[in-house]
């Protein structure tokens, strides 16, 4: 990912500035394969010297963080809300050097989840002008009060999160003091850590705050760890840190950090040293995460009993059962097919599959002339189709996909059912510029059970931009219930369909295409 | 949208059936022969979309070629299809009975030189270790009927389905000859399969009735043959356009 050149040494030391996001792989993962870290890393300032205290829970019974239950499964229409659309956010505030970031940073860690993200308030600093950029650089900007933030965007960005959108995080570069014209897209996270000094000043974000975290340290020990930091990483001397320290950061402290542990939950004393309350705060999490979790498995299941009245759309196209067509059915189901007979068969059933699928774009009338000078009255494809894969399985079917369409623009998207819950989970996403404007996508996905990944698929593209009517779901083999309870969600879609199959059958094409 | 009359017949709306008939494009489709042995494909937008590209004289060869490919794996799809098979129950990978069939029944592809000929890759595509036999008839220019110069079969022919490659059809003079020599060898009529992209109605009617056992599958049934006997509106000679212009 862009890195920002920052610059040492010359304005505010205390800001290291790593302001895009930067993946990590995780560390210990347990269950699930290659969960992916985003940090949009960020530190920030501050200080004082307070009483150590016990962790202290506070009521937490507001509601706010519960925005209205997005799993009504109202009579006429059916709503599918995906996992990031309630999503957790956790708001660490603290004395600059008293270890947020660390605290974060361990939390990310000991949930082990896929899609968390470290969210740094220090990416909403606002843009300096060019005479506050002097006083930054002469060390008299004050980077420590709330009017050095942009609070507003911050609010508008958590509540796109917060209702599934996509947010758009400003990049902002320490050695311009500029917010820069790129931002980083932030998508579909499970939990959100949001951290900063004032994580928790503004009320309006405390109210989207699941839980609301103050990381406390004894004064010295802030300022010990600052100058060390500063002179060891910043090449800052030490004069310049304290006088900052007592111009700005100290009293910013005083006057608006300390004043953050009214609202908060939990107050860590020792920062990261303190593994009892982390791990507290870690299973508050989890047992949030799972009650979600159980709430969109309970959505998906009342969205199956929904659709098991009604029949099947004609937009839902299924496959006449030709017998060249259970033939090699038979072929691929067979378990003692061999693996080079396997990626045949299934190659040419998957371009029958895409050759129907592009029956559904648009086309409009033309008249053509043949070398002969013949008229005739034809049709011409209208607009770009393009392909997004739901990996792994979805690469399967791009063999068939690039025998019809070979220069074919193909997203990715990588959603794995958690094997412990079962539960579909978007690891990874990859999507294709400009998809809003092409005239058909196809989502390819070789087979589908109960359609909790083609729903999440399906809702990842129109928060894209997607029309929904523009969506060609094109799959070998797939499940009643999960036909049913995806078009009961998106009507409009279409689908093509190799053969229907049991509603329970695990998935199994992508390791006999694979082999592996 | 042009409306129907002024599209040559038969014209029509043409679209997947969810869409409502005033919003599927028109274009002219392949005509009807009542012949039970003749089987057009369905006309779809897309089979119409890639016949159009195939059938503008604008159209590169490049893209000629991969645009008839794939009309032609789409006639060797449907014209399998009128294969035998017979049941067949297996275990799946994941333990479950299901009931498929299997294909019974030797093929081979059977290519009139030279436009057949460009036919055998879409035959490939989807039978991978196809024998193909060829025949070469060309017509005579004195008197403008076929005439047989080469041919090159598989042995044993007579035990096999056999798959004959034409991808226009005019007259059908080509094929009526090649099915004779076919006959000759062994092979009997309702073993062949005519594979066949643009065909003119007169040509594909008589050549039906003469062979009432074989089964023609077609992508297009023409207006007619013009006054040099080409099909129109055609799309020139396929030939040419595949493999020199």
């Amino acid at each position: 990912m862009k890195k920002k050149k920052r610059k040492v040494g010359s304005s505010r030391g205390c800001r290291k500035s790593k302001p895009a996001l930067s993946h990590s792989q995780a560390n210990g993962s347990r269950a699930k394969p290659n969960p992916i870290y985003h940090f949009l890393a960020l530190e920030t300032t501050s200080l004082r010297s307070s009483v150590p205290q016990c962790v202290s829970w506070r009521e937490q019974r507001t509601g706010a963080m519960e925005s209205i239950s997005p799993f009504h499964s109202l009579t006429q229409g059916v709503n599918y809300s995906p996992p990031w659309q309630d999503l957790s956010i956790i708001g660490i505030a603290g004395c600059s050097g008293s270890g947020k970031t660390s605290v974060a940073m361990e939390i990310v860690k000991s949930l082990n989840l896929p899609w968390v993200v470290i969210l740094s308030l220090d990416s909403f600093y606002k843009s300096l002008s060019p005479e506050e950029h002097r006083q930054a650089h002469a060390n008299q900007y004050d980077f420590d009060c709330p009017d050095a933030f942009d609070f507003d965007v911050l609010v508008d960005t958590l509540k796109d999160l917060k209702q599934g959108k996509k947010a758009h995080i400003p990049v902002y570069s320490f050695a311009e003091h500029q917010r820069q014209p790129q931002t980083t897209t932030l998508y579909s996270p499970r939990v959100i850590v949001f951290d900063g000094i004032l994580a928790l000043h503004d009320p309006r974000i405390v109210d989207l705050l699941d839980v609301k975290i103050f990381v406390e340290a004894d004064m010295d020990v802030c300022l010990g760890r600052r100058i060390l930091r500063d002179v060891r990483d910043r090449g800052r001397d030490i004069e310049g840190i304290i006088k900052q320290w007592f111009a700005f950061v100290k009293p910013s402290y005083t006057k608006y950090v300390d004043a953050q542990r009214q609202v908060s939950d939990i107050i860590i004393p020792r920062g990261i040293e303190n593994l009892t309350a982390i791990d507290m705060v870690v299973k508050h999490i989890q047992r949030k995460l799972e009650e979600k979790s159980e709430q969109h498995k309970e959505v998906l299941r009342n969205l199956g009993l929904i659709a098991a009245k009604v029949e099947l759309p004609p937009n839902v196209h299924v496959m006449s059962s030709t017998p060249q067509f259970v033939g090699m059915n038979t072929i691929l189901q067979t378990a003692e097919t061999q693996q080079d007979d396997f990626v045949f068969y299934f190659d040419r059933l998957a371009s029958i599959l895409i050759e129907k699928a592009l029956d559904m774009s648009p086309y409009t009338p033309t008249t053509v002339e043949t070398p002969q000078g013949n008229k005739y009255q034809g049709l011409n494809p209208n607009g770009i189709v393009s392909a997004v894969a739901i990996l792994r399985g979805g690469s399967c079917l791009e063999t068939a996909l690039k025998r019809t369409i070979p220069d074919c623009i193909t997203g990715r998207l990588l959603i794995q059912t958690n094997e412990n819950s079962e539960e579909p989970e978007l690891h990874y996403l990859k999507v294709q510029p400009g998809i809003e404007d092409h005239s058909m996508v196809m989502l390819l996905d070789p087979q589908m059970a109960s359609g909790g990944a083609a729903l999440m698929a399906v809702r990842v593209l129109i928060d894209h931009g997607v029309q929904e009517e523009r969506i060609v779901f094109v799959t070998c083999a797939a499940g009643e219930t999960g036909l049913k309870r995806l078009t009961a969600v998106y009507p409009k879609i279409k689908v093509v369909v190799g053969r229907i199959e049991n509603e329970a059958e695990p998935r199994w094409m992508e390791k006999r295409y694979f082999g592996c | 949208m042009a409306s129907k009359a002024q599209v040559p017949s038969p014209a029509q709306g043409v679209g997947p059936i969810y869409r409502p008939d005033g919003e599927k494009p028109t274009a002219t489709v392949s005509k009807e022969v009542s012949y039970d042995n003749v089987h057009v494909l369905p006309q779809t937008p897309q089979l119409i979309a890639l016949l159009t590209m195939i059938r503008d004289g604008r159209t590169a060869r490049a893209d000629f070629i991969f645009y008839s490919n794939r009309i032609i794996r789409l006639l060797v799809e449907e014209g399998l299809n009128h294969l035998p098979v017979v049941e067949q129950s297996i275990q799946t990978p994941v333990g479950r009975d299901y009931l498929g069939v299997k294909f019974e029944g030797k093929i081979c592809g059977v290519s009139i030189m030279r436009a057949g000929e460009a036919m055998e890759q879409g035959l490939r595509d989807c039978c991978r270790s196809v024998r193909i036999g060829k025949i070469l008839i060309q017509r005579d220019e004195e008197t403008c009927m076929p005439k047989l110069f080469y041919d090159k079969l598989p042995e044993d022919i007579a035990d096999r389905w056999v798959l004959l490659l034409d991808p226009m059809f005019a007259t059908g003079g080509s094929a009526t000859l090649a099915v004779e020599v076919l006959k000759e060898r062994g092979v009997p009529e309702h073993r062949i399969l005519f594979l066949n992209l643009i065909a003119s109605p007169s040509g594909v009617a008589e050549f039906a009735e003469r062979f009432p056992k074989l089964r023609v599958v077609t992508a297009f049934i023409d207006q007619g043959l013009d006054e040099k006997k080409y099909i129109v509106p055609g799309l020139g000679d396929f030939g040419d356009r595949y493999y020199t212009l």
